[in-house]
């Protein structure tokens, strides 16, 4: 057997360049709690500007101005872990994700279909290249040895015992993979290379460290072995990436779907199958998301044809809000073991027949026809009630049910007032503060008119909507 | 014609998240808007209501007490003070709720009302009546409970109203109009709004509904209320504040009186401690100031001030049979009868400070010390002040915090929905404590766009928050003490603290309403001169203190004339280093004044360099007048402290004592709220009058806004200076005990302990490292031939050790001196990490030999079980380890110890450094004024004081010492990522000599950091 490693060295940070046309400029990631932000990530051209991981953000701030900042997300790299594995399906049966932010391949039974080691690593970086993320790739004999190359190798194969062994012996302890406070207390024993302790009598070091440094360099050395739990894909896909600045219009999104796609043709050829429906999410600052969905006729994995039908369907759409992220999801993904999915596929079936009903009369009356009634806490009436997917929602109490789309000017001529005024202030941080007074009106033909009057504009009454 | 108003329900900013305007908006818009008088009913507080009483009596509208609160399971409700035991019910009330709740909250229960008069109570039934709630009040408060009707132009008043009128009947009570304000005006809708959204930890647009619907909450004109009130509602109002006749005036503060024993006054009781602390004092009578002893005491009793006296001499009493060291300071405290007493330790008839200056008959203020403890025990002292009088009776001062620009900013721009990367963003543009709103330079510096509208709307709106109280804490140690309980005098709350209880007032609320405080403050520098004296009675057997260290030590004047002040009170600061060659104190008022001058204030009213030209002999002082003279002279006509500006407004600008005191406030206040205006006008006149120049008067008035919050009280200075010539003498005789009682004493003053260890060397002392074998936790001291001591390195610099394990060594080691590594561990009982941490920092030397042998050695001590008690473990081969380099042993020193007592990074460095032309701070004083020169040096500290107009100071250190480095504005902005980000940097620039002051001026900043290979150094920043 033969093991490859693919050290991903700053996966947080590709996978969000990945999403941004301009990799080169400054980013770092920020983690931490609010009152105490800290750099968890920062490119090349940030470290350039003399920021650091670890760096407290105030500090970086106060070394450079100009760069941009992102969230370190454990959930996009979680994300990103899983793309890449189901990507690496596609060159061994056996996958790991054993060690964070690091694959593992049994590569050994693939290099008949791939070619020799040195051509199938070119191809593995190409791969990688193409959809953006930096790596080191090592190979050895075992896959703990694998790794730990990997932590100060690039490119190095190493197939035989006797070949590791030597170079195992020049590794400085601390990139030998051991525990941190095991490295350091060899460090605190002037052991600078991993020779120098497996030199040390095997009694003497079992005394003085838990067993488990002890395991670890026998799996390193391959005298002992290592049980791994392999990936297994799923059969749906789901990516997003989270845009930098708010965007408004659907030409600027369009390179980050194409990355999206891209991913999504990856995914499916590493599976060898196709995708024939999938949904484009346009995720806003507020409110709930909207939705994209792009139907095939039949199944398609070629990224540009699937780039091109997702573009096709999100250039009509109107960005009515600014979107902050895109998320591509494919629940129906041709079955990859046909019959275990017969099996068990558990999937609740009932859901089904709503979505279509609405995706049909959608696609018949347009999108923009088939909405619900949603109440927002907000003074303001025009705000308070809005269209909104979803159920109906229930209105206050003594708000009419029935508002005029635009609000009218109100003659009177005769009319008996109920109630009122009603003063509503509100509305200011928005920009669209309204100060009005609101009367009930009851007309001679009986109808209840819900009118108000602007304050600071004496003349002129309004019509908002009629109770019923 | 409007109808008659009063207003019964008004919060104000105390209601914290609530209240959108200030009691002085409040009473200045009732005035004008003719309310007959205004309720401040904050909920279930009084923390406001002495601003209050002070902004109704500047409005001459009538204040009515009372506070707004809700029932748990029951009503909500306004209560108003109609007398003076109503107002105590008040409290009470206020107390029980408050004390049963965490800080912050309260809960107020059914049963807090039983026997409660005095008390009138609006009844607020919300939208859904619950008439059972009303019968239960009906039933407390009989014919003193009304209805509050309040309209505020809702979905519909009309019905609401008749909803009310008939409940109102129904439980016989009538209705009365009142308000719900929570502002002054309709245009803090938005500030209110903000609030709400920040008390939920929301933003205003996801706020939604608990928002009020309209600005209709603000004490409108009475026009309007006469549209929306029946007038028999608005009349009613009127009937109310006629009953509520309280007013604080009306509260009677007593002094305990249990420390004044049968058969004595308090006066006869303090002149009799003052005469038995003067026979102590002045021995034999020699010296003693009986007449100025009889002076101070006519006053104090004539003030009615003894008891306040005996009961801080009771509270130094009992630090002084505890051994803890304490030092009074304020304004009475320099007097002879503190003096006798023990509460300062200077001697009035020999520091030329006189009493009147402090405390007079005429100035009516309360006098005022605060005693600095040990910082260490100073809660042995609280302890002693709440058991002695108990809870009821002492409690701690309160502060309400409040907003600065920077917190004002944060909240209003989290509440309008920023981000939270652009929040932090956005505050990092306004200094911390600062009060002033980012200019538009500096917000677009940071990203911003100063034109966006959402952006001016947080800043607006952060700009009307600021001043605004958030919350009420602690004061550090402001203690008000009474007879009676103090929940008749104003409400206790819960601090955050367990086992403290505070006040709702803050100390000038306390001056306003005439309750005396005492400050039990905490200050390290008394610490370590405790240690120093307990090492001094163990090594050289003598017991000094505070009151019988020589004064006037020539050899302690000139040590401080060469700045060689390391670790001495007060006058250690890179500042005060450069000032004393320029001063050289030759006397104690000297050091009186050489504290106070290296302060904001005398810098930014520009009165170091007149006073330092005259000092020096190279002007003239000048005094405009005999009588400005009397008051100049010791200062040489320079005004430095804080009596004196006031003392100069009395006698050129002809001011009372009590004006004196308003413009010491205005100075203080004038940056925040302005307000000097109207003394700027009455000084000029007053000085004019007095015939004194009009240039003199506006460069007086100059110094005075100069001064601002910054001016330092004498009263202050002298106790400080005390304390600095008692350090300066023990640096000066005692070094080695100094520098030992500082380190134990350490986190306190300037410097690290690296950096006082190396100061102790250069004087000579020698210093051994820490060692198993003989270190104790504190630093020690040891023979030597020669005449001070060594240093031995205590183990409590073991960065991380546990004074625990640090105990358990020494015990065992009584026992007998260690054989090996296991004994010491199983004698001590030592864990994994103490033994690893011993190993680390080269402690273990003497048993297990280098470093890295020792941490071998202590990874194989395995705990010892009962059943292999006594079974050798099995002898190991010998096993080859290497041993430690120089700059590994230096690194892992700096790692775990923060120091090393082998050679100096930089002379590891020195021969490289030396191919760079780099001059050690050996070599600064023998170049010429002018000359380039390049240094270099392991970065200690960097500041950029407030008052030097973008300087910022570098302090480098070498192996010789330290060196001085100047950067101007425009270069820390280009070099940026060298300033901040070098622990070791390169300064190439030009040498600049002012008498023995010696700086680099710097032309280049060099980060070198790379040659330190990950030393461990840090930098302590300061601001």
């Amino acid at each position: 057997m033969l093991w490859a490693c693919i050290l991903l060295p700053q996966l947080a940070l590709d996978g969000v360049l990945r999403g941004r046309a301009d990799p080169a400029r400054p980013l770092v990631l920020l983690g931490g709690p609010t009152q105490r932000r800290v750099l968890k990530a920062a490119n090349a051209s940030a470290r350039a500007l003399g920021l650091r991981p670890g760096l407290p953000l105030s500090t970086a701030q106060a070394l450079a101005l100009g760069f941009d900042s992102a969230e370190y997300d454990l959930a996009q790299v979680a994300q990103a872990e899983r793309l890449l594995a189901a990507w690496a399906y596609g060159f061994s049966a056996q996958v790991s994700l054993h060690y964070p932010r690091a694959l593992l391949l049994e590569v050994g039974s693939s290099l008949g279909l791939f070619g020799p080691w040195p051509h199938f690593q070119a191809t593995l970086h190409q791969g990688l290249a193409a959809m953006g993320f930096s790596r080191r790739i090592t190979l050895a004999p075992n896959p703990v040895a694998a790794r730990v190359l990997a932590n100060l190798h690039d490119g190095l194969a190493v197939t035989d015992p006797a070949a590791l062994e030597a170079v195992l012996c020049e590794l400085p302890i601390a990139c030998a993979g051991l525990a941190r406070e095991h490295a350091a207390s060899c460090q605190r024993m002037g052991l600078r290379r991993l020779g120098q302790l497996l030199g040390l009598p095997r009694q003497a070091v079992a005394r003085r460290f838990p067993a488990e440094l002890l395991q670890h360099l026998d799996r390193l050395r391959g005298l002992a072995p290592m049980a791994l739990e392999f990936y297994q894909p799923p059969d749906r896909f789901e990516a997003r990436i989270e845009l930098n600045y708010d965007v408004e219009s659907t030409q600027a999104l369009l390179f980050p779907l194409r990355r999206l796609v891209a991913d999504l043709a990856a995914y499916v050829l590493a599976r060898d199958g196709g995708v024939q429906r999938f949904v484009v999410q346009l995720e806003h600052a507020l409110g709930p998301p909207t939705e994209v969905p792009v139907g095939l006729l039949g199944a398609e994995r070629d990224p540009g044809r699937l780039f091109e039908l997702a573009r096709g369907r999100l250039e009509p759409v109107q960005v009515a809000r600014p979107v902050r992220s895109l998320r591509l999801l494919a629940e129906q993904l041709p079955a990859f073991v046909p019959g275990r999915r017969e099996l068990f596929d558990a999937r609740p079936q009932q859901l089904q027949p709503w979505e279509q009903l609405r995706e049909r009369l959608r696609a018949r009356l347009g999108d923009d026809a088939v909405l619900g009634l949603g109440y927002a806490a907000d003074h303001r009436p025009e705000q308070a009630w809005r269209a909104a997917p979803g159920p109906p929602a229930q209105a206050g109490g003594t708000r009419p049910g029935w508002l005029l789309p635009q609000v009218q000017p109100f003659a009177v001529d005769a009319g008996a007032l109920q109630a009122g005024p009603e003063r509503v202030e509100s509305g200011w941080w928005d920009g669209g503060d309204v100060r009005r007074d609101y009367y009930r009106v009851q007309l001679p033909d009986g109808r209840l008119a819900w009118v108000y009057r602007a304050l600071g504009e004496p003349e002129g009454l309004w019509l908002q909507g009629w109770f019923g | 014609m409007s109808p008659e108003y009063a207003e019964l329900h008004c919060l104000s900013a105390f209601s914290f998240q609530r209240g959108a305007s200030t009691a002085r908006e409040l009473f200045a818009r009732a005035a004008q808007l003719g309310y007959r008088a205004l309720a401040i009913t904050d909920e279930c507080t009084l923390a406001g209501i002495v601003r209050a009483w002070e902004a109704a009596q500047a409005e001459a509208v009538a204040l009515i007490v009372g506070s707004e609160m809700a029932v748990e399971q029951g009503p909500r409700c306004v209560l108003l003070a109609e007398n003076l035991a109503g107002y105590q019910a008040l409290c009470g009330l206020i107390t029980a709720a408050r004390r049963r709740a965490p800080k912050g909250e309260y809960r107020l229960l059914r049963e807090d009302f039983s026997g409660v008069e005095g008390l009138l109570a609006l009844w607020l039934p919300g939208p859904d009546i619950d008439l059972a709630h009303g019968h239960w009040l009906k039933g407390v408060f009989g014919e003193r409970l009304w209805l509050a009707v309040e309209l505020h132009r809702g979905p519909d008043d009309a019905h609401c109203l008749a909803r009310w009128e008939w409940a109102a009947q129904a439980l016989g009570v009538r209705c009365v109009a009142s308000a719900d304000a929570h502002m002054h005006a309709r245009g803090r809708r938005a500030l209110q709004d903000t609030l709400t959204a920040i008390r939920h930890h929301t933003t205003v647009a996801e706020a939604g509904q608990r928002l009020f619907a309209n600005g209709e909450r603000h004490l409108r004109p009475r026009e309007q209320l006469a549209q929306l009130y029946p007038p028999a509602l608005l009349a009613e109002t009127l009937a109310i504040a006629a009953r509520c006749q309280f007013d604080l005036s009306q509260l009677q503060y007593h002094y305990p009186r249990e420390l004044v024993p049968e058969g004595h006054t308090p006066a006869s009781w303090l002149r009799t401690l003052t005469d038995e602390g003067a026979e102590r004092r002045w021995r034999k009578g020699r010296g003693k100031p009986c007449e100025q002893l009889d002076k101070e005491l006519a006053i104090i009793t004539d003030k009615g001030y003894e008891a306040y006296f005996l009961t801080v001499h009771d509270i130094v009493r009992f630090a002084r049979e505890r051994n803890i060291l304490c030092q009074g300071r304020g304004s009475a405290a320099n007097s002879a009868v503190c003096f006798a007493l023990g509460i300062t330790a200077i001697d009035p008839s020999n520091s030329g400070l006189l009493f009147e200056r402090f405390i007079s008959r005429e100035r009516n203020e309360p006098p005022d010390i605060d005693v600095d403890f040990e910082h260490e025990r100073r809660e042995e002292v609280i302890q002693y002040v709440f058991q002695r009088y108990g809870r009821q009776r002492a409690a701690l001062t309160a502060v309400a915090s409040s907003y600065r620009s920077a917190g004002a900013v944060r909240d209003v721009a989290k509440a309008l929905g920023m981000g939270p990367d652009a929040v932090n963003a956005l505050a990092g543009c306004v200094s911390r404590h600062g009060d002033e709103l980012p200019t538009p330079e500096r917000l677009r510096e940071a990203g911003f766009d100063p034109a966006n509208p959402a952006l001016r709307r947080v800043l607006v709106l952060a700009g009307e928050l600021q001043g605004f109280p958030r919350h009420l804490s602690q004061h550090p140690g402001g203690f008000v003490i009474s007879e009676h309980p103090l929940h008749t005098l104003v409400p206790v709350e819960n601090a955050a603290m367990a086992e403290r209880t505070v006040i709702q007032w803050d100390k000038d609320d306390l001056d306003k309403v005439g309750l005396l405080k005492v400050d039990v403050l905490a200050l390290g520098m008394l610490s370590c001169l405790r240690r120093c004296f307990d090492l001094l009675r163990q090594w050289r057997g003598r017991a000094w203190g505070l009151v019988n260290i020589p004064s006037d030590c020539p050899a302690t004047y000139a040590m401080l004339g060469r700045a060689d002040t390391v670790g001495v009170f007060q006058i250690e600061s890179r500042a005060q280093m450069a000032m004393l060659p320029r001063l050289k104190p030759k006397e104690f008022y000297d050091l009186v004044i050489q504290v106070a001058i290296v302060r904001p204030g005398p810098i930014q009213g520009d009165m170091v360099h007149p006073y330092l030209r005259r000092r020096n002999g190279d002007e003239e002082p000048d005094y405009p007048s005999d009588e400005l003279k009397a008051v100049l002279k010791r200062t040489l006509g320079v005004p430095l402290f804080q009596e004196q500006v006031m003392q100069l407004a009395i006698v050129a600008a002809g001011y009372t004592p009590g004006e004196a005191d308003q413009l010491r406030r205005s100075m203080a206040a004038w940056k925040r709220h302005g307000g000097l205006e109207p003394h700027q006008a009455k000084l000029r006149e007053g000085m004019l009058r007095n015939h004194y120049s009009e240039a003199f008067a506006a460069r007086i008035f100059e110094q005075i806004k100069g001064f601002g919050s910054y001016g330092f009280p004498e009263s202050h200075a002298a106790s400080f200076a005390l304390l600095c010539y008692a350090s300066a003498w023990l640096k000066c005789h005692e070094p080695a005990i100094f520098a030992t009682a500082l380190i134990n004493s350490w986190p306190m003053g300037f410097y690290s302990p690296d950096q006082i260890l190396q100061d102790a060397r250069r004087h000579g002392i020698q210093t051994h490292p820490v060692d198993v074998r003989y270190s104790t936790w504190d630093c020690s001291l040891e023979a030597t031939d020669a005449e001070q001591p060594a240093i031995r390195m205590g183990l409590r610099l073991i960065r991380g050790f546990s004074q625990g394990a640090a105990e358990a060594i020494e015990q065992a080691r009584r026992a007998g001196p260690f054989t090996d590594v296991a004994d010491l561990a199983q004698r001590a009982h030592l864990d994994a990490r103490a033994r690893e941490q011993l190993a680390d920092a080269g402690a273990l030397k003497g048993l297990a030999g280098h470093r890295f042998r020792a941490r071998w050695e202590v990874a194989s001590v395995q705990p010892q079980l009962p059943l292999f008690a006594g079974v050798q473990a099995p002898a190991e081969a010998p096993v080859a380890l290497p041993r430690p380099s120089v700059g590994e042993d230096l690194h892992a020193d700096y790692a775990t110890l923060g120091t090393t007592l082998g050679p100096h990074p930089l002379s590891l460095l020195r021969r490289r450094l030396s191919k760079w032309r780099c001059r050690s701070s050996r070599e600064l004083p023998l170049i010429e004024h002018g000359r380039p020169v390049n240094v270099c040096g392991l970065v200690t500290g960097r500041q950029r004081p407030g008052t030097a107009s973008g300087v910022t100071f570098v302090t480098l250190e070498d192996e010789f010492g330290m060196v001085n480095v100047v950067v101007w504005l425009d270069l820390a902005e280009r070099q940026r990522q060298a300033l901040v980000g070098s622990r070791l940097m390169q300064v190439q620039g030009r040498l600049e000599r002012n008498g023995e002051v010696i700086h680099v001026v710097a032309r280049n900043l060099l980060d070198m950091s790379g040659l330190l290979d990950g030393l461990a150094v840090r930098s302590r920043d300061f601001r």
